[in-house]
């Protein structure tokens, strides 16, 4: 038997309920002391009759079913209310009253029989007549769910159903909207029971009764509320997050000065020509357009011959750091690691080891402040005699803790005021004004250049900010350098639209999802998702793509073997540079872009590679008129590209031919 | 202007009434703010006024409400917390201050009241109501249009007055009548406080409805109301700066009719969000959830609602049982008991 729940149900509830069942001929007559109170035998039991032990049918007593289920009056439920909605399924008993015998001789004498058979509920046979009538509501249940039971949407949706076998519309009604799995595009069992605590007490199968009762009620099957609704619901607030790393990064062990100096004695200069990095993680190990600048930047330094030391916190940190916080860094040498030690062992260290060396060629770049605090960083750097360098925009973390300036992770905020009412909303609002004095620190102790991948990156930037930068430049990541035209294609087959990447929010999947699903039946486009997973149940054509550093060109060369026409780039934040716009015009495919997606639409409207649409509903509008077929590899006849790389940093430095 | 402004509430509100208290601080820095508590302070928690985002606390029973203890006894929790909003009202006439604010405790503010000043300027009472828009679909008709006659055509979860002229007669006038008559009790024409104010056009001059969507957001009008977080930071309802919303109902039937009516406009579960956060941080865990001092008898033992409902209907009652709250002999609940109540 299933743990009683508390009781919600509303007293209106109750007595709709209840008055189903309720014989208020019986009740009138075993209760002769109403009469006079004129309170209808519902409303009268609904509130005191149960109360007194008073019986509202002659096949239920009060008594017999509080004296047996304590727990239920306990649980603030009306005894015959329980039976009815909870009881009764779980196969609680019940016993007649001790009235009823007396009324129904009474009324059998005055030739008046029950509209009903007392026998089918007590007395001889119970088991077997429960048992009939369950069957028969199962299937009654069974009929009216099957009416709008889509067993094709229900196989797609739930693959692993699908695999067992099992009937769809069984494993729905058996298990499946347990499990919060829908019967239909149209109604949402996770919507229903959200907007109707009342069914959700109760305990039955959600889309029965809105088939039976919810619908009439005018109750809603499925409440369209959009992705962002479950971004939002899902928003952890940023202390948690930074409480959780400042606990594992206080659990560090840490290495000593000792095994410090001994790495750094493996360099190649003895660190005499050194290039220190500050970034938000182990670029060797992990992946991501940063990551692969910093492997670029570092390929270079390799080839210059100059020692490279990173500087990454060794806990990923959401936010940069004050100075007390736990944050212990970890430290590649040319691109090996050489431990985690603390930001004070580094810069006790290096200014005995870089100090011992005459500096010749020294430079640094900080690429992301995330997880340092500006004075530590600011003194490593003292200690190797470096003042004077770079600083990144590859993303906004120097205007704000949200370094994708999007607002709760649903919208581009543009980098408002701070004490503008967006920032009062968002999640990330109490934690900007650390970002911007952490990075006001850092331009006061440093003479930064600042160093954009893109005009539009600089130009926001320098909108939102004033710190006292000694310059400012901006240096493109990559290039394109014209190959040829691209193969011919059919100009008669449906436009191959493509998303391209990790199906992520920011990055715009649920936009590409959803206008795939509603163009799915249209015979002018064909969908597809090149990336590296695909999300489960996603009824796109997937191609796996994976991009490693032996194959840069993997999702270049993917999207021109599918030969996408279009690429669409819709990401809810604004990109600093986009290497994906830039794979994808490589590929010979054109972009449709949103309007926050930062350097991706000014790469767009400056090159001519595809549209830039002002919103969601521009983007469905282009679809169903067809504005976008113009964009077809038959109408534009492309040229294809190879990419030219830039030597981040590398590029900027004196003496590098 | 000299402003007051004033919250009512019990212990298990004190959550959300520094949510709103903090809102005003930062908006309104020069307004007076005092917590109307009816309440005492559950065993456990320390309460410091000092420390909390308001001015001052005005305990209910030292508005000198006559035979206080009937008084309250005759009231459920949320009707007397509404209805020592008008005594309080009344004795902030005299308090010096030019004018007075009243907003629930699961209001906040979202921007500066200023415009309500500069109203205040040329009329003497402030009223929102429900809707300011109609609407047009069955559904949306039964659960806000239809629900609002039935409750109040304005939400008493804002009012604003002068303390002279109209504003101090409103004043006196909801404070008698809520003395009386602030008891939900819909079939009788009573929705604690807020019916009441239906009459207040046609009995007062000097009133002023505001139309203005960005005043009191809620889900019973968000049908009508699209908000928007512009790229300059602002936070709008229908093109107007959003002032405060009222998050009436936190908790599922709060996010149910919001998600009814909020559909996709997603900035709307923005500020739920934001609202949700804040109140988890100014939670005390030393308050028990539903606490109401004045929920129990002497003995802790839960008073029914019937029983206050009984109390109120019989003036013999009252006059044999000053203090309803007492348990043990002679006491109300001795009596109801041996009456089978």
């Amino acid at each position: 038997m299933a743990v009683l729940a508390r009781s919600s149900a509303s007293a209106d509830e109750v007595h709709r309920v209840i008055s189903t069942a309720l014989d208020g001929a019986f009740y009138r007559a075993v209760n002769p002391d109403l009469a006079e109170s004129g309170l209808d035998p519902i409303r009268h039991y609904a509130g005191s009759g149960w109360r007194e032990g008073r019986d509202p049918a002659p096949w239920f007593s009060t008594r017999a079913y509080v004296e047996a289920y304590p727990e239920v009056v306990k649980a603030g439920w009306n005894p015959l209310h329980h039976y009815l909605i909870v009881g009764r399924r779980e196969g609680r008993e019940v016993v007649r009253s001790t009235l009823a015998d007396d009324y129904l001789l009474r009324r059998a004498r005055r030739g008046e029989a029950p509209a009903w058979r007392f026998e089918t509920l007590i007395g001889e046979g119970q088991a077997a007549d429960v048992l009939a009538e369950e069957t028969a509501l199962r299937h009654r249940e069974r009929s009216l769910a099957a009416q709008e039971f889509d067993a094709g949407f229900y196989v797609a949706s739930n693959p692993d159903v699908a695999r067992t076998g099992v009937d769809p519309l069984d494993h729905f009604l058996a298990s499946g909207w347990r499990e919060g799995r829908d019967p239909n595009a149209a109604f949402s069992v996770k919507d229903y029971l959200e907007s109707y605590p009342d069914i959700a007490a109760a305990d039955i199968n959600p889309f029965v009764h809105y088939l039976s009762a919810g619908r009439a009620e005018g109750r809603t099957g499925r409440t369209e509320l959009g992705f962002r609704y479950e971004i939002i619901k899902r928003l952890v607030p940023l202390e948690t997050r930074v409480a959780a790393v400042a606990r594992a990064s206080a659990r560090l062990k840490l290495g000593t000065a000792a095994a410090l100096a001994k790495a750094l004695g493996g360099a190649r200069t003895g660190l005499a020509d050194l290039h220190v990095t500050f970034s938000h993680d182990d670029y060797t190990a992990n992946t991501g357009g940063v990551q692969l600048c910093l492997q670029r930047e570092g390929a270079r330094l390799a080839a210059l011959g100059r020692d490279h030391l990173h500087l990454y916190p060794a806990k990923p940190w959401p936010v940069v750091r004050v100075r007390g916080e736990p944050g212990h860094l970890g430290v590649l040498l040319n691109g090996e690691p050489a431990g985690i030690f603390a930001p004070k062992t580094i810069a006790g260290v290096l200014a005995k080891t870089a100090g011992a060396a005459k500096p010749r060629r020294r430079s640094f770049a900080i690429h992301s402040l995330l997880g340092h605090a500006a004075s530590e960083a600011a003194d490593i750097l003292a200690a190797a005699e470096l003042k004077a360098g770079f600083f990144w925009l590859h993303d906004f973390a120097s205007l704000c803790a949200g370094f994708h300036l999007l607002r709760n992770d649903v919208e581009d905020c543009s980098a408002p005021p701070p004490e503008s009412a967006a920032c009062g909303i968002c999640v990330y609002g109490p934690w900007r004004d650390r970002h911007l004095a952490e990075h006001e620190r850092l331009f006061e102790r440093l003479a930064l250049t600042v160093v954009s991948p893109s005009q539009p990156t600089l130009d926001l930037w320098k909108a939102s900010s004033a710190y006292p930068a000694a310059g400012e430049t901006v240096l493109p990541h990559a290039t394109l350098v014209a190959r040829g035209p691209a193969p011919a294609t059919p100009a008669d087959r449906p436009l191959r639209v493509a998303y391209t990447g990790m199906p992520t929010a920011h990055k715009g999947w649920e936009i590409f999802r959803d206008l795939a699903a509603r163009f799915a039946a249209d015979p002018r486009y064909h969908f597809l998702h090149l990336g590296g997973r695909a999300p489960v149940g996603s009824p796109i054509e997937f191609h796996k793509v994976t991009v490693t550093g032996a194959t840069p060109r993997a999702m270049q060369d993917a999207i021109a073997r599918h030969e996408a026409d279009v690429v669409l780039l819709w990401p809810l934040c604004r990109e600093t540079f986009s290497f994906a716009a830039y794979e994808a015009v490589a590929a010979g495919a054109a972009i449709v872009a949103g309007p926050d997606s930062g350097n991706v639409a000014a790469f767009v409207e400056a090159g001519g590679h595809g549209i830039v649409l002002g919103d969601e509903d521009a983007l469905a509008r282009a679809f169903e008129a067809g504005e976008v077929l113009q964009l077809a590899r038959a109408k534009r006849l492309p040229m294809l590209y190879d990419l030219a790389f830039s030597g981040l940093t590398v590029d900027l430095l004196e003496g590098v031919p | 202007m000299k402003v007051l402004c004033y919250s009512s509430f019990t212990f298990s509100y004190l959550n959300r009434a520094r949510v709103l208290f903090q809102t005003l601080r930062r908006f309104h820095p020069d307004w007076e703010l005092v917590a109307l508590v009816t309440d005492r302070p559950p065993a456990g928690f320390r309460f410091d006024p000092a420390a909390e985002p308001f001015d001052r606390v005005v305990w209910a029973q030292e508005l000198g409400i006559p035979d206080f203890p009937a008084w309250l006894f005759k009231h459920d929790v949320v009707e007397v917390c509404t209805a020592v909003k008008g005594p309080f009202l009344h004795q902030a006439c005299e308090s010096g201050a030019d004018a007075v604010v009243y907003l629930d405790p699961d209001t906040a503010l979202f921007g500066s009241l200023a415009p309500i000043e500069a109203w205040l300027e040329d009329h003497d009472i402030l009223l929102t109501p429900h809707l300011i828009d109609p609407n047009d679909t069955p559904e949306a008709i039964a659960d806000n249009d239809l629900s609002a006659s039935r409750t109040g055509i304005f939400n008493l979860g804002f009012v604003a007055i002068r303390t002279t002229g109209e504003g101090a007669r409103f004043a006196k006038w909801w404070n008698d009548r809520l003395l009386d008559w602030c008891y939900d009790d819909m079939p009788a024409g009573l929705f604690v406080d807020q019916r009441w104010c239906d009459h207040v056009p046609a009995l007062f001059d000097r009133v002023k409805v505001i139309r203005d969507p960005g005043y009191n957001v809620a889900s019973w009008n968000l049908s009508t109301r699209t908000v928007a977080v512009g790229k300059d930071g602002q936070v709008t309802v229908n093109g107007a700066p959003l002032r405060f919303w009222h998050f009436t109902k936190l908790g599922p039937m709060g996010d149910a009719m919001t998600k009814k009516y909020g559909g996709t406009n997603f900035p709307v579960y923005e500020v739920w969000s934001w609202y949700k956060r804040q109140v988890t941080k100014a939670t005390d865990g030393a308050i028990p959830e539903r606490w109401w001092a004045y929920g129990a008898y002497s003995d802790g033992t839960p008073i029914e609602k019937s029983h206050r409902v009984l109390y109120r209907r019989r003036p013999d009652l009252q006059a044999a049982f000053p203090d309803p709250f007492a348990a043990g002999d002679g006491g109300f609940p001795q009596w109801l008991e041996r009456e089978g109540l």
